[in-house]
C-alpha cells in the first residue's frame, strides 16, 4: 500500500485519485499529502524563477515579516532560519536560498488555526541572501536577509 | 611464549571474576577505590589505528606529531640578484588556494578586493608594498621565516615544501601589487570589528544538540546486561549520586597503564573488566557512555589533580607537547590557543579560543560535522588540520594533553555534551 | 520507528508549540563521494504533513536544502491538553516516517 501511496503521490492529478483512495479507505486522512511535489520549483536555479514557480511570483517585500537569521553562519551545513508573518490571512511561507543551486529549499501550507510562524534549519552552499516568502489574502510578500558563511581557517 | 600465555587464561579469567565480585560487594566509588577493575592488556582502540573516513586520506610522515619530533632545520636565506618578476595573477591564486595549507587569507588582509571573511591571526598586508622589505626579504620570509623571525607563527611554506621558489616569487609579485589599506563591506568583513561569536545556544536542548540523545542512550547501556551477565548498574546502583563529581576528576593517571586515561578509554577497560562489554575508544557505545558519566557530573566545578608526582609530571610533558611544533604547517597548540600568540584572533570566519573554554563542554555535538567528537577526536582533527599524523585514541600524548589543557580549565563547570560548529 | 522523530507539543496560554526533530540523512545528491568521485544519489524528505486530532495543521514540501536530521518547530492554536499530535513524512525513495506526540500543559 505504500508504494502505491507514492504512486499516486508522484502521478499527475494526484489530489483526484487520493480523494478517491481516501474514501476506500486505502488512506488515513491525517496521511494525505494535498499535492504532489512541486518538482519545477524545487529544480529551478534561479530564485526568482523559483519564487514565481512556487506561487509567490512577485512578491513585495514587506517589514511585516520578520525574518531571523545569523549574520554569520559557523557552517552553512546546518543554518537556523524563523520567520513570523504578521500579515492577517498569512497562509503558506517558503524559504530560499538565493545562491544555492536549487534556491527554494521548503513550502509550508499553514491552514487556519496554524500560526504563521516556522522555524527550521537548512544548508547554505555559499554566503547569500536567505528569503521567506509570504501568501496572505491571495497576495504574496517577502523579506531577505544576508548570512555570511564561515569560511574555515585551516583548509585542506 | 603464546602456549605459555594460552595456561594463563584460566586463571586470569578468575582472578577477574574475583576482582569482580569483591568490587561489587564493597561497591566502589570510583576516585574513591584506590583500584578500580581494569583490563589492561588489549588496545582500547579499533587496532590497527585507521584515520577516520572522509578525512584527508595524506600522510606527512617527514614531519613532527605529538608522539615523535623530526627535527627540522630552519633553512638558509636564499640570495637573489635584483627585483623578483613574479607573475601577480598566479601568486593571488596561490595566495587564496585553500587547498594548500588554508590560505594567506586564512590569517591575513590582502587583496582587491579582499576575499570573505579574511584572518587577523597575522598582520593586515593590504599595504604590505609600501612597507619597505626588499624582494629578497619578503622571499625568505615567506619561504622560511625561522631566520629571520624565528618566534612567529608564520609557517616555513618553502621549506616545508608547501610552496616552490617560483610559486613563492609569483607571491611576492602579488605583495608587491598591495599598496592601499583594505575596505570593507560592513563590520563583519573586517576581523577587527567583526563580533566575538558567543556560544548562547542551551546546549540540553534536545532539539537542538543532538548530542543529547547520547545521554539517553548512555544511561540505557548503563543498565544493559554484558557478557558477564553484570551491568553497570549491577554494582553502581546509584549513578546519579556516585558520580556526581567523578567526571570533573578526569582525566587521572593510571598506574598501571603508566599513562593518563580520561573517561573514555576508563570506560573501555573498566567494562572489559566487569560487564563484559567492549567499549572501543570512539565507538558509539563509548560516547554514550562517557556523555552520560559526564552529565551526571554537569555543573560541577573542573578539577583535575596538579598535585601528585604523576600529574605534576604529566603535566610537565603536557606542556611541551602543547609548544611542540608539529606537521608540515610546523605549528604547535600555543599558536592558536595562546593570547600571546594566535587566541581571541580569527583565522578566516573562525575564532580562535584560549585553552580555558575548550574543555568543560567536550564530548561535543560538532555541526559542520554532525558527529559527536571526545576531546581525543578534536586533538586528531587539530593535528591532521596542521598536516602532522595524529595518534591513536589513548596515545600516551594526548593523555598529557587532556590532563595539561583540563588544568588549565580546572574550576570552569563542566556541560556536557556541548555543541559546536 | 521510536527513533525516527522525537517530538514534542507544549500548550502556552491557547497556543500550542510543535518541535519535530526526524532523522535523516537530507543527502543533497550534489555531493560526491571522495572515494568513488561519483555523486552520492540524493535522499531527502520531501513532503511532511503533521496533524491535530487527525485534522491537518501543516503541510510542507522540502527540497534537498533541508538540513540533515531535519527540524521543525511551529505552532497551532485550538489544540488541548491530550490531544494528538501526528507528523507524516515521506522521502523522495518512497520511505514514509511517521511520529506523535500528547499535548502537554506547560
Amino acid at each position: 500500500m505504500d508504494k502505491l501511496r507514492r504512486l499516486y503521490l508522484k502521478s499527475a492529478g494526484a489530489a483526484g485519485v487520493l480523494l478517491a483512495a481516501a474514501g476506500a479507505g486505502l488512506l488515513k486522512p491525517g496521511e494525505v499529502f494535498a499535492a504532489a511535489w512541486n518538482k519545477l520549483a524545487f529544480s529551478s536555479n534561479n530564485v526568482n524563477d523559483a519564487m514565481k514557480n512556487a506561487n509567490y511570483g512577485g512578491a513585495v517585500e514587506s517589514k511585516d515579516i520578520i525574518l531571523k537569521v545569523p549574520d554569520i553562519a559557523e557552517n552553512g551545513a546546518i543554518v537556523p532560519v524563523e520567520a513570523t508573518s504578521n500579515i492577517p490571512g498569512t497562509t503558506s511561507m517558503a524559504f530560499f536560498v538565493e545562491k544555492n543551486q536549487y534556491p527554494l529549499v521548503a513550502d509550508f501550507e499553514l491552514p487556519s488555526g496554524t500560526e504563521p510562524y516556522i522555524s527550521t534549519r537548512i544548508k547554505m552552499s555559499q554566503t547569500s541572501n536567505v528569503r521567506v516568502a509570504v501568501r496572505a489574502g491571495g497576495k504574496t510578500y517577502m523579506q531577505s536577509k544576508e548570512v555570511k558563511v564561515t569560511i574555515g581557517g585551516c583548509g585542506g | 611464549m603464546p602456549a605459555k600465555k594460552s595456561h594463563l587464561v584460566l586463571p586470569v579469567f578468575l582472578l577477574g571474576t574475583l576482582i569482580v565480585l569483591s568490587a561489587c560487594a564493597t561497591r566502589p566509588e570510583p576516585g574513591k577505590t584506590k583500584m578500580a577493575p581494569l583490563e589492561l592488556e588489549k588496545p582500547a582502540f579499533a587496532s590497527p589505528w585507521v584515520r577516520y573516513k572522509g578525512w584527508p586520506s595524506e600522510m606527512w610522515s617527514d614531519y613532527s606529531t605529538v608522539a615523535a619530533v623530526v627535527p627540522s632545520i630552519p633553512a638558509e636565506p636564499i640570495k637573489i640578484e635584483g627585483p623578483i618578476t613574479g607573475d601577480p595573477k598566479k601568486g593571488e591564486k596561490l595566495a587564496y588556494d585553500r587547498s594548500r595549507g588554508g590560505s594567506c587569507i586564512a590569517c591575513h588582509i590582502m587583496g582587491k578586493p579582499v576575499p570573505p571573511l579574511p584572518g587577523n591571526a597575522g598582520p593586515d598586508l593590504s599595504d604590505y608594498a609600501s612597507w619597505g622589505r626588499s624582494d629578497e626579504f619578503i622571499l625568505n620570509y615567506i619561504y622560511d621565516h625561522r631566520k629571520i623571525k624565528p618566534d612567529s607563527i608564520m609557517q616555513p611554506w618553502g621549506a616545508h615544501k608547501l610552496f616552490s621558489v617560483d610559486e613563492i616569487k609569483d607571491i611576492v609579485a602579488f605583495l608587491k601589487t598591495q599598496k592601499s589599506p583594505a575596505e570593507f563591506k560592513d563590520n563583519l568583513e573586517n576581523p577587527k570589528t567583526r563580533p566575538i561569536p558567543v556560544e548562547t545556544r542551551d546546549n540540553f536542548d534536545p532539539f537542538l544538540n543532538e548530542a543529547m540523545a547520547a545521554v539517553d542512550k548512555g544511561k540505557e547501556l548503563f543498565g544493559k546486561e554484558g557478557a558477564s551477565k553484570k551491568s553497570c548498574a549491577s554494582c553502581h546502583t546509584n549513578p546519579e549520586q556516585t558520580f556526581r563529581t567523578w567526571a570533573a576528576s578526569m582525566p587521572r593517571h593510571e598506574s598501571r597503564l603508566n599513562k593518563v586515561i580520561g573517561v573514555e578509554e576508563f570506560v573501555t577497560r573498566h567494562a572489559r573488566a566487569t560487564t563484559g562489554d567492549d567499549y572501543l575508544l570512539q565507538s558509539g557505545g563509548n560516547l554514550a557512555l562517557s556523555i552520560y558519566l559526564r552529565y551526571l557530573s554537569n555543573g560541577q566545578p573542573i578539577n583535575v589533580d596538579t598535585t601528585s608526582a604523576e600529574h605534576k609530571q604529566a603535566i610537565k610533558r603536557g606542556t611541551e607537547l602543547l609548544g611542540r611544533k608539529i606537521g608540515q604547517l610546523h605549528m604547535a597548540c600555543v599558536d592558536c590557543h595562546t593570547t600571546e600568540r594566535g587566541a581571541n584572533k580569527w583565522v578566516r570566519g573562525q575564532w580562535l579560543g584560549e585553552f580555558r573554554g575548550q574543555i568543560d563542554h567536550f564530548p561535543t555535538f560538532r555541526t559542520s560535522r554532525s558527529e559527536i567528537w571526545d576531546i581525543t577526536k578534536r586533538f586528531q582533527w587539530c593535528n591532521v588540520s596542521v598536516r602532522a599524523n595524529e595518534l591513536q585514541p589513548g596515545a600516551p600524548g594526548y593523555g598529557d594533553l587532556e590532563l595539561t589543557i583540563t588544568a588549565l580549565n580546572n574550576g570552569m563547570k563542566l556541560s556536557v555534551p556541548g555543541i559546536r560548529h | 520507528m521510536a527513533e525516527e522523530m522525537k517530538m514534542r507539543a507544549t500548550l502556552q496560554g491557547d497556543v500550542t508549540d510543535v518541535k519535530v526533530l526526524m532523522n535523516h540523512v537530507m543527502e543533497t545528491g550534489l555531493r560526491k563521494d571522495p572515494k568513488t568521485e561519483k555523486f552520492i544519489p540524493a535522499h531527502f524528505i520531501d513532503h511532511v504533513v503533521a496533524t491535530l486530532n487527525g485534522k491537518t495543521v501543516l503541510d510542507a514540501q522540502w527540497g534537498i536544502a533541508v538540513a540533515k536530521n531535519p527540524f521543525i518547530n511551529f505552532r497551532i492554536k485550538g489544540a488541548k491538553a491530550g490531544d494528538k499530535i501526528a507528523i507524516s513524512a515521506a522521502d523522495n525513495l518512497g520511505t514514509q516516517y511517521s511520529g506523535e506526540t500528547i499535548v502537554a500543559a506547560k
